[in-house]
């Protein structure tokens, strides 16, 4: 047998005492001296590092590069091309649909794509390669696996180590898995990926030349990276269900050949787009995919196609199942185990996103297993563990990738307890038993965790759980959420009279000259409210038409989406219609909300880009000193490549006007006709001269909330600037159509007529209301950047011009730190900054001061308030005692009507109550 | 991995060529596994312990102890009726790491013929087997 090769670190693993094996032709580090269960942990915990030098890696560049990748590999290349996460996962398929490696394709700078394959299998890879290169013209392959090093840093501490020695933090990738970034660090160039194969969230992985790469791995671990070896990858990989060739792809343990889909990450690995073409084993995968779709719904028709699976399962009995084991279910052999061992993980608290890990650790046997494809979760199993029958289960996963910054592991039958506040219990896995869901039978009350169904006979406890929380709210909390506002008494009173829970069902008719057709009876009252509520809004947003009866604002959108598709197809009423081909918004990562993204009530409306096989939405690009900051320039140069349809402007972390008159001028300019909207949710109260006025300066159509810095009940609105003459009016009637009959039939009438006071209230107040707010965010984020907090926006306009203020708070502690400050009655709420790989791992607080704007509260006010949020979140103090005083004397609210001129017809209100 | 002369080999126990030990305490004999044998295997995550009341002739196998990443059969050193097990193992394998020869033990028996232990290696004969298989 040949000598086994060693990487550039062989020494370094040697000086720290590794135990060194042979694995795919390499001297590899198994474990250090502290063990794979110390590694295991410690990666879970904190950062592994590990060295996978070891791996092959091919540089293929050329005109013909794109067309040979896109035919020798499974997924599809051209996603990442066109992508801002340039890696991909990938399978090198055989024509018969099995794998001949599984590997990760990376685009680090245009026209070169690097792969990174399975040492054992670099030579079979490179041969299968140059094959298959010979047939495309302009192909230029390269073996770089003895220039370069390669490393998996790897873990929630993995971020911190990458920022703290990147010369430019800029230049790392965007906080998305798979995203990739060139950084320099000790002076080396040093090509950075967000990927990994731990099931860590935060992972990087990281190529650098050979000469570099023993000073890097110094300078790791000296910022605290622990070395890792191959069996804590193995289980670190096993525990997060990721597949290792030679036990889940390949060949199985009789030399048959797995078919790709038998994984079920194939599903993310292979593309069968047709933009794609042919590629090596395209008709067999064709056949698995139509087989796995079925098996995933439960038929088993086309079984024989693919008929074992890969699954999770964790072992309920005493043993260790390892690869090669029989499984049995009912006594009949379903499979064999295809990894497993015991791996240790660390319980986190039940306690939600403030849990954290316990200090000590535990064991646990699980597996992957190759069974029957109509085996199914939760399906009871026997192991032959060297002859012994061990009980086993099959579970749907091992371990959660989605809050990060941990992994979490997922126990079989870990039974969440019965807590007071935090998440209700559901359906939990294995438990045995269905938990009582109780969401309505528990609830947080008075700053106290408390269960109505203990305070007394229901109804009375619930009569004074309610009071017990609106005094609570109302008197003693600073209210900053800032898509909350409290209405106006006579707002709250209307909305509880008639013709609150009736029905006003209408419909304009052509056969009528347009007429509004109503359904129903009795409904001259609600029908003259909504006609001056429409005409309280035109004059309001300067615009000729209104809905009012959409009944929230995510509503409004998902009416404004469906309205578009409607009008799109106009001509062809027969085929199935298109979806919107193009849609440009703000990133959700960068404040952009989810009433705006496929995620959310876009989702059915935007087309699949053929290219990418995502959204073809587009992200408005932003300033790189300011992330909340569009762009304009950069965005001009986005909207000629993608010519979307629509273009939504509006976001629910909002601290800066939408550029909208500059895109306005451009669209016009080069003849783009793209539906200009804004989603004005957060802003609606806001519109006029001291924010903006986006009719005038130049949308088509706005949508909101009635109910965050607008004065209202929890309600939508869509407005537009289209004249009955022009041509784009018809996408107003197809708003009318979608909002009725299309989203609503009963629109929650009595919050109609409530509205239709706020909106009194709105246009008759609203001079020196939006000043206020304007004028007291700047204030109160002035004193708590004064205060030593770190606000977020451009300081040179007072870091805000809305009513919003944000804070960063470190990475990840969002949720403890608003936790905090509603321990001492200050409600915000956490928010994932643009850093931030998603709400779990919130570094954001998010405050609005409209609300308490409307409660009397002036700059001063908030200048003691951000010192008492000092006190709490910086001095770690809990002046709920204080708090309550400051809000003592803010309990009436202003911008609304009070003479005594209506307090006869309020009584009498009150007494139909 | 530990060099031989990192092992710990206390002299009041005997030791097999399997990397067993044996002690006797009055009339029972306790049993376990050697540093070298832990050290080998690495973090020991799960153990088998014998069966109280079973008995075995010397050699049988009688548990198992397993790492991550491979199982060791544990032979027994002397014959005899297994008395006792150390049930902290289930929890905490790790013993057998830790402490091989004190909270890391394996069980105790009631040898059947007490004379049996004599016939194993004394610590001096022990490592001197050990460096055998160093080389």
């Amino acid at each position: 047998m040949e000598k086994p090769e060693r990487t550039v670190l062989y020494d370094r693993h040697k000086e720290l005492g590794a135990r060194m094996v042979e694995f795919g032709g390499w001297e590899m580090p198994i474990e250090y001296p502290s063990g794979v269960v110390n590694e295991h942990l410690n990666v879970r915990s904190g950062a592994g590092i590990f060295d996978v030098s070891h791996m092959g890696r091919f540089v293929i560049r050329g005109g013909g590069a794109l067309r040979f990748v896109q035919h020798v590999l499974s997924n599809n290349a051209e996603a990442i091309d066109l992508a801002p996460t340039a890696a991909q996962y990938t399978l090198i398929s055989s024509e018969t649909g099995g794998a001949i490696d599984d590997a990760f394709l990376y685009r680090f700078v245009e026209g070169e794509y690097l792969l990174v394959v399975n040492a054992a299998n670099r030579k079979k890879d490179w041969d299968h390669l140059q094959l298959h290169a010979g047939s495309f013209g302009g192909v230029e392959l390269a073996d770089l696996t003895y220039d370069m090093a390669m490393f998996a840093l790897q873990g929630p501490g993995s971020r911190r180590i990458i920022e703290t020695v990147a010369e430019d933090p800029a230049s790392l990738p965007e906080p998305y898995r798979n995203a990739v970034g060139i950084s320099s660090i000790a002076d080396a160039r040093v090509m950075i990926a967000r990927t990994g194969y731990t099931g860590e969230p935060l992972g990087f992985e990281l190529f650098v030349s050979r000469k570099d790469a023993p000073g890097l791995w110094d300078l790791f671990l000296e910022k605290g990276a622990v070395p890792a070896g191959l069996a804590a990858r193995d289980t670190l990989r096993l525990e997060s269900f990721l597949p290792l060739y030679g036990h889940e792809f390949g060949m199985d343990p009789e030399g048959r050949e797995i078919p790709c889909f038998a994984f079920p990450i194939a599903k993310w690995a292979v593309s069968l787009s047709p933009l794609k073409g042919d590629f090596v084993g395209r008709a067999a995968l064709e056949k698995q995919f139509a087989a796995y779709s079925k098996i995933i719904a439960r038929d088993y028709s086309s079984i024989s196609d693919l008929p074992r699976m890969f699954k999770c399962v964790a072992v309920t009995g005493r043993g260790i199942a390892r690869a090669g084991a029989e499984v049995f279910k009912d006594g009949k052999p379903v499979g064999y185990i295809s990894s497993g061992t015991m791996v240790p993980y660390r319980e986190f608290e039940d306690k939600g996103l403030v849990s954290r890990q316990r200090g000590d650790h535990k064991l646990r046997a699980i597996c992957t297993a190759f069974l029957d494809s109509d085996v199914i979760e939760e399906d009871k199993l026997v192991v032959d563990v060297r002859g012994k029958p061990v009980e086993a289960v099959v579970v749907e996963y091992h371990l959660r990738s989605d809050a990060p910054p941990y992994a979490h592991p997922i126990v079989y039958g870990h039974e969440i307890p019965e807590l007071p506040f935090f998440c209700p219990r559901r359906f939990c896995k294995g438990a045995g038993k269905q938990a009582d869901p109780g969401p309505a039978a528990e609830g947080r009350v008075g700053g106290r965790a408390g269960h109505i169904d203990r305070g007394g006979a229901p109804p009375a406890a619930l009569l004074r759980k309610a009071v017990e929380n609106t005094r609570w709210r109302q008197y003693e909390c600073i209210n900053l959420i800032p898509s909350e506002m409290t209405p106006s008494p006579m707002v709250r009173l209307l909305s509880i009279m008639d013709p609150a829970f009736r029905y006003a069902e209408h419909k304009g008719a052509k056969a009528f000259y347009d007429s509004e057709i109503f359904y129903y009876q009795g409904t001259d009252f609600i029908a003259e409210v909504e006609w001056l509520l429409e005409e309280e809004f035109r004059k309001y947003l300067g615009c000729v038409e209104a809905e009012t009866r959409v009944i929230s604002g995510q509503m409004a959108n998902m009416t404004v989406f469906s309205a578009m598709v409607d009008y799109i197809n106009r001509a062809d009423r027969r085929s199935e219609p298109r979806r919107i081909r193009s849609v440009m918004n703000n990133h959700i990562g960068r404040g952009g909300h989810l009433s705006a993204q496929p995620m959310g009530a876009l989702r059915d409306f935007v087309a699949r880009d053929p290219h990418t096989e995502r959204p073809a939405v587009a992200n408005f690009p932003v300033m790189s000193e300011n992330p909340y900051k569009i762009d304009v320039s950069a965005a001009f140069e986005l909207i000629d490549s993608c010519r979307p349809e629509l273009i939504i402007f509006g976001k629910s972390m909002v601290l800066h006007r939408e550029p909208i008159a500059e895109i306005r001028k451009y669209l016009d300019e080069a003849g783009i006709e793209a539906v200009l909207m804004y989603d004005a949710a957060h802003v609606l109260g806001l519109i006029g001269p001291y924010f903006q006025r986006p009719f005038a300066e130049g949308v088509d159509l706005v949508t909101g909330s009635t109910h965050k810095t607008f004065f209202g009940t929890q309600r939508g609105i869509i407005a537009s600037r289209y004249e009955q003459s022009e041509k784009r009016y018809e996408l107003w009637e197809a708003v009318r159509r979608r909002a009725f009959p299309g989203a609503v039939s009963n629109h929650h009438l009595g919050t109609l007529v409530g509205l239709l006071m706020a909106a009194y209230e709105m246009n008759f107040f609203k001079d020196e209301y939006q000043r206020k707010v304007i004028a007291n965010a700047k204030a109160f984020a002035r004193a708590l950047k004064d205060f030593g907090f770190d606000v977020a926006g451009d300081p040179g306009i007072g870091f805000t011009e809305t009513h919003q203020v944000v804070l960063n708070v470190g990475y990840a502690r969002g949720p403890e730190v608003a936790q905090r400050l509603e321990a001492n009655n200050i409600i915000c709420n956490y928010q994932a900054t643009p850093a931030d790989e998603g709400f779990t791992a919130a570094s954001g607080i998010r405050m609005g001061v409209a609300e308490m704007t409307r409660f009397g509260m002036e700059e001063k006010d908030f200048h003691s308030l951000a010192s008492l949020m000092k006190e709490i979140v910086i001095d770690g103090a809990n002046p709920l005692d204080k708090v309550k005083s400051l809000r003592e004397p803010f309990r009436e609210l202003h911008f609304c009507f009070t003479d005594n001129e209506y307090a006869d017809l309020m009584e009498s209100l009150r007494k139909l109550v | 991995m530990k060099e031989i002369s990192e092992l710990v080999t206390p002299s009041d126990v005997r030791y097999t060529r399997d990397h067993e030990w044996a002690k006797v305490e009055g009339d029972i004999i306790r049993i376990g596994v050697t540093d070298y044998a832990q050290d080998q295997l690495g973090d020991v995550v799960f153990v088998e312990v014998p069966k109280v009341g079973k008995k075995y002739g010397k050699g049988e196998e009688c548990g198992s102890l397993e790492s991550v990443k491979a199982v060791g059969e544990v032979y027994i050193p002397v014959g005899g009726e297994i008395t006792r097990v150390n049930t902290s193992l289930e929890d905490s394998p790790d013993l057998v790491n830790s402490a091989p020869y004190t909270d890391g033990w394996m069980a105790e028996l009631k040898p059947s013929d007490p004379s049996e232990i004599e016939g194993l290696m004394t610590c001096e004969e022990y490592i001197e087997m050990l460096k055998g298989l160093k080389e």
